[in-house]
């Protein structure tokens, strides 16, 4: 029991929630990331556990302070998301909830690449019926483009393993070169999972047709894996700090124009990654602590934000913009939880994302990297603009669109509240945060500079957002598609495999008549000899054949035995 | 249809006139306060007077209306991957 | 249990089960029950086989043709494997085949398990044959039981499927096995299965290639371009034989005999330094991609199942002819963990039919809320075939992936991402429809009296799902047990 990682309690213990029914299911669902973290907590520090298969040794249980930080969020976020999904009487999805939570930690606790590719896949694997569930064609399109995608990130990684493996002799998980063929396959991989830029349709494109639930529940974990995966494995790499500025800022203007308020959620996701892909490439105690703390506050908004989106999708059945507004009226606490989230994401003093990514910009300035600190600083400005007020604003009040519908279900209220609380409880007492990140540094959000500039920051963003408004200014929330990354292989791609693919089939056509004529003609002349010609159409003749041979055989063995 | 309907505060467009006008009075005041504490930084363009202000102000200007040439480029129809 | 310190009892055990078949083929009942026990003791038999296994045993000879010329049997890892899997797996297939048949109302059921007997007789030859000679007999003699098999429903298209079966199965192996064999006698002057191969003092260069090319495309059952078209023209046979000998026992033949001449005949080290495999890999490597692209665009669910199993044999092909110890590890798990995970997927089609009849991909959809379990093996199953973790095909592929990376075949390994991403593309779809995509309004109505299939077929079609998963944590066992043949 001592050493028993807790990602097997959910992992397997997920198995007999698909049989269990009613309020004994819910409370087996709730209790169960509860006792897998009392098993993470009396973890001793510095546990390792082995187990060896195909002449590799694998660490399967390896906690650091970083991974036990992981694990923490990861946790409280399994649980959150299951009190979410109680009102759904699919039990698919809990299931599917609680193998990829269990995954997400199982990955974050390995010591070893194998260990860590085997639950990056699971969880990839246990994640996509998240999306299938919603049972729409799109979902099931999409569904099907995010598991390829996975899937082709995890051959990556599978062979940047080898590669690694081979050249180093290790196959421990630690600090890695992206300059070699394996780490630069094993950093492309993480990249997929992270969103990097071009890379990142696969989160756009799969997010917003998931179920209620799985939206939440997908925007927990596997981006943070990879966030995490990068952190260990190529902290102060340069580039990353460029590819991470670029996640920061492309995004924003495509949640700008993006109709469906779960997808700007997701482009917003981006951009918020790119704040903590900078972070791993400053590299610096400051900047990885950042990047621990951000995504550890990052995933409680974030599921916060998506829980009143999903509240809205699940009470009116729509989620665009254009066709949503005036919903506190309807969902008056959902809004408020909303309009938390919102602030917590665009760093209001007294919100978690304040005390968070300001670790991150002051280790860009305190290293020198001015350029990337305005891109920092412009991102910021942007994402209150987009999540921090466009979302509430255009679900909940805007133009009334006349929708009246029933206030979420109580246990959804249940985990956007605790969600909530937490947010500010971190955003007011952050030494909690940092007593739990990696390295051990006084830093204090809370000076008088900080919080006047910031504020400054945001009301005049409110202020743009406003004027622009009510100068007919703002794009119009419009039903429609937005090219992005993903267009080079849904139409230019698609074409070109269906093309080859067409003509390969037609090849093999020709090919299968000539050999079938050629077998055919054989198989004729085989039969000629085995039978007489008006016997040719049964099947006795050869099969008696074989028949006298295996009996010969046998009466044969039996001789020999006997003498 | 008598059915009679709840009017809420943000219904009525004087409230929300009241509410724009707060933001402005408060972006002012924000403003203001430049003058009366000492600011601590690390580079030096942010002691210009409002920096973080016009900053903020500017950038999401040029975002919304860059976003907007952009969608010139990037709209297509809804159902342009023929899957909805 | 007495145990005979011969081999030939896993011959004798199933020709016995055939015997007992005929006798009872008046009483059904007792009629599948021998055949049902006839598969439980040869499974035992060969796991004692497995308990008291330490080294290759000696070479025991059956009959002497001439001095180098014999039937002999020898108990070596790999063919102890290939015994252990087919016998285990037919255990399941006969309990299967009952709910099958009966659910089908198929005829002619004595013949059926008579010669399905008979074909297990001949795979455990061909396990435990210990020289080519052997093996060819057995090879063939396998090829003609599974005749009747294949024309067992002896409608026109299904002798039209079987000729083609027996014409390209007994064609290729005549024109180019029993060809390469003879030459390999004539240098080699033995036929002996012999660690490290027996043709390094007198086979050098082109000559190399051409005989290491000659056996690969003398195997049929290996199901390598262009002489794989016999697999889908045999899959007109009941669905339990296509699970069996067309997703284990006969096509891994084909494979295992591939493997077994790759290390036994030739050598590893021999195929590396002589570079003996070169063409066949390429040729694997196409077949492997090319069958994916059929399998995606077949409809009906037991073509794109070939097809599918074509792909995969090449994936083995392909382990033994990278000429490394990894890649053969590799080819040689892939026999193992492919045969849990295609002969599930075999067992669900032939639920399925059972049930609704359907055949084709597109009439599936909505039927897993009708069929989940069937769905959900099929889902697991699909997992593991396209190779994904936590399931078992995930470590054969690693290994395969492994070699291709060892011995700097990119392209190879560039393949391997292709039919795995393909592998998605045509697996995953069969069961996802299932589940969610909505029913066609036409077969709601027709379909309403649809239920699982009968429990003779679900137990065995859910337990070999959930082999699939479980032995993924229970690999090394199997691996440390082959390890020496690829290692030596």
């Amino acid at each position: 029991m001592s050493s028993l990682n807790p990602a097997l309690i959910l992992v397997l213990g997920a198995l007999p929630a698909l049989v269990l029914k009613g309020h004994l299911r819910a409370a087996y669902v709730l209790l169960l990331p509860v006792l897998s973290f009392l098993q993470l907590y009396t973890l001793p520090a510095g546990i390792r556990a082995e187990f060896e298969i195909l002449g590799m040794l694998l660490t399967t249980l390896h906690l650091d302070r970083l991974s036990f930080m992981f694990a923490v969020i990861f946790h409280i976020a399994a649980f959150l998301l299951i009190l979410y999904s109680l009102h759904t009487r699919d039990r698919l999805q809990q299931m599917a909830t609680l193998i990829y939570a269990g995954c997400a930690i199982g990955a974050v606790l390995a010591g070893d690449l194998i260990t860590l590719f085997i639950y990056f896949e699971a969880a990839a694997l246990s994640s996509v019926f998240l999306i299938w569930a919603r049972r729409t064609p799109a979902s099931y399109g999409a569904g099907m483009r995010y598991l390829i995608v996975q899937v082709i990130s995890g051959l990556l990684l599978l062979t940047g393993i080898i590669l690694h493996a081979r050249s180093s002799g290790s196959i421990e998980f630690t600090q890695m070169d992206p300059g070699t063929p394996g780490g630069a396959l094993i950093f492309l991989a993480f990249g997929i999972k992270c969103a990097f830029p071009l890379l990142h349709n696969w989160l756009v494109d799969a997010y917003p047709q998931a179920t209620v639930t799985g939206a939440v529940v997908l925007s927990a974990f596997t981006t943070k894996m990879a966030v995490y995966a990068l952190a260990t494995a190529f902290a102060g790499t340069e580039i990353l700090i460029w590819i991470g500025l670029l996640m920061t800022a492309f995004p924003i203007f495509y949640a700008v124009i993006e109709n469906d308020l779960r997808r700007v959620l997701t482009y917003s996701m981006i951009n918020q990654l790119g704040f903590m892909v900078v972070g791993v490439g400053i590299g610096t105690e400051l900047a990885l602590n950042g990047t621990a703390a951000h995504a550890f506050a990052h995933i409680l908004y974030k599921a916060l934000l998506f829980m009143s989106m999903g509240a809205v999708l699940l009470r009116t059945g729509r989620i665009n913009g254009s066709e949503l507004g005036g919903l506190y009226k309807s969902m008056p606490y959902t809004a408020g939880f909303c309009v938390i989230g919102a602030a917590s994401i665009s760093a209001f003093p007294l919100f978690s994302g304040f005390v968070t990514k300001s670790m991150i910009m002051e280790a860009a300035a305190l290293e020198g990297y001015t350029l990337a600190w305005l891109v920092l600083l412009f991102a910021s400005a942007g994402v209150f603009h987009h999540s921090g007020i466009k979302i509430p604003y255009f679900a909940f009040f805007a133009h009334d669109s006349g929708i009246r519908c029933k206030e979420a279900p109580a246990s959804m209220l249940c985990a956007m509240a605790i969600a909530a609380v937490l947010c500010i409880y971190i955003g007011v007492f952050p030494q909690t945060l940092y007593a739990l990140l990696p390295y051990q540094i006084g830093y204090q959000p809370y000076t008088l500079t900080h919080v006047i500039t910031q504020l400054q920051l945001l009301f005049f963003s409110a202020l743009a957002f406003t004027w622009l408004v009510r100068q007919g200014l703002y794009p119009p929330e419009l039903r429609s598609v937005n090219l992005d990354a993903d267009w080079f292989y849904r139409k230019p791609g698609r074409w070109l495999a269906e093309h080859a693919m067409q003509s390969i089939v037609a090849g093999e056509q020709k090919m299968g008549v000539w050999i079938k004529r050629l077998s055919f003609s054989a198989g004729t002349r085989l039969h000629r000899h085995h039978g007489p010609q008006g016997l040719l159409a049964k099947t006795w003749p050869t099969g008696s054949m074989v028949l006298w041979v295996a009996f010969l055989l046998g009466v044969y063995l039996i001789f020999y035995y006997v003498y | 249809m008598n059915r009679k309907k709840h009017r809420y505060w943000l219904d009525s467009p004087d409230n929300v006139r009241k509410l724009v006008y707060g933001l402005y009075a408060l972006c002012a005041a924000l403003m203001l306060l430049d003058f009366f504490y000492h600011k601590h930084t690390n580079f030096p363009f942010e002691n210009w007077f409002g920096f973080f202000a016009w900053f903020g102000f500017i950038a999401c200007v040029a975002l919304v209306l860059l976003a907007k040439q952009m969608r010139k480029l990037v709209k297509r129809d809804e159902d342009y991957y023929g899957d909805v | 249990m007495i145990l005979l310190p011969h081999l030939e009892l896993a011959l004798l055990i199933p020709l016995l089960g055939g015997a007992l078949v005929l006798l009872f083929r008046n009483r059904p009942r007792l009629r599948e029950a021998s055949s049902l026990f006839a598969g439980i003791l040869l499974f035992l038999y060969i796991t004692q086989l497995l308990g008291q296994y330490h080294g290759p045993s000696p070479v025991h000879t059956l009959l002497n043709i001439s001095a180098s010329l014999s039937i002999a049997f020898q108990l070596e890892p790999l063919g102890l494997v290939f015994a252990l899997l087919a016998s285990g797996l037919w255990v399941f297939t006969t309990m299967y085949s009952i709910g099958y048949m009966n659910g089908n109302s198929e005829k002619n059921l004595t013949r059926f398990y008579l010669f399905f007997s008979v074909s297990i007789a001949a795979t455990m030859g061909i396990a435990f044959a210990a020289n080519l000679f052997t093996l060819f007999i057995f090879y063939e003699a396998l090829t003609l039981s599974t005749y009747p098999l294949v024309t067992h429903k002896q409608t026109s298209e299904a002798r039209s499927g079987g000729r083609v079966y027996l014409g390209l199965l007994l064609g290729t192996s005549i024109m180019f096995f029993l060809t390469a064999l003879v030459i390999t006698w004539i240098r080699a002057g033995t036929l002996d299965f012999m660690p490290g191969g027996v043709l390094e003092d007198n086979t050098q260069g082109l000559a190399a290639v051409l005989l290491f090319t000659l056996f690969m495309l003398g195997i049929g059952k290996a199901a390598l371009l262009p002489f794989y078209r016999w697999l889908p023209a045999a899959m007109i046979a009941p669905t339990p034989v296509s699970a069996l000998l067309h997703a284990v026992a006969v096509v891994k033949a084909g494979v295992f005999s591939v493997l077994k001449i790759s290390v036994y005949t030739f050598g590893i080290d021999y195929l590396a330094t002589q570079e003996a495999s070169v063409w066949i890999l390429w040729l694997a490597v196409a077949t492997m991609v090319i069958a994916s692209i059929i399998a995606l665009s077949k409809d009906n669910l037991k073509a794109r199942l070939a097809y599918s199993t074509i792909s995969q044999l090449s994936y083995i092909v392909i382990g033994a002819a990278l000429a490394w110890p990894a890649a053969a590890m590799g080819g040689a798990l892939h026999i193992v963990t492919h045969a849990f995970g295609k002969i599930t997927l075999f067992f669900c089609a032939g639920a399925i039919y059972t049930v609704t009849k359907y055949t084709r991909v597109s009439q599936l959809n909505g039927l897993g809320h009708k069929m989940p379990f069937t769905f959900a093996a099929f889902l697991l199953a699909a997992f593991s075939v396209i190779g994904l973790p936590p399931f078992i095909g995930s470590w054969s592929k690693w290994l395969l992936i492994e070699g291709s990376v060892d011995t700097q075949h990119y392209i190879v390994l560039f393949a391997f991402a292709l039919s795995t991403l393909l592998n998605c593309a045509y697996l995953l779809p069969i069961g996802l429809r299932a589940f969610f995509k909505p029913p066609d309004p036409a077969q709601t109505i027709t379909g309403s009296g649809i239920q699982e299939a009968p429990l003779a077929c679900l137990i065995p079609l859910c337990a070999t799902a959930a082999a699939t998963l479980l032995l993924f944590f229970y690999i090394q066992p199997l691996y440390d047990f082959l390890y020496p043949v690829f290692n030596s």
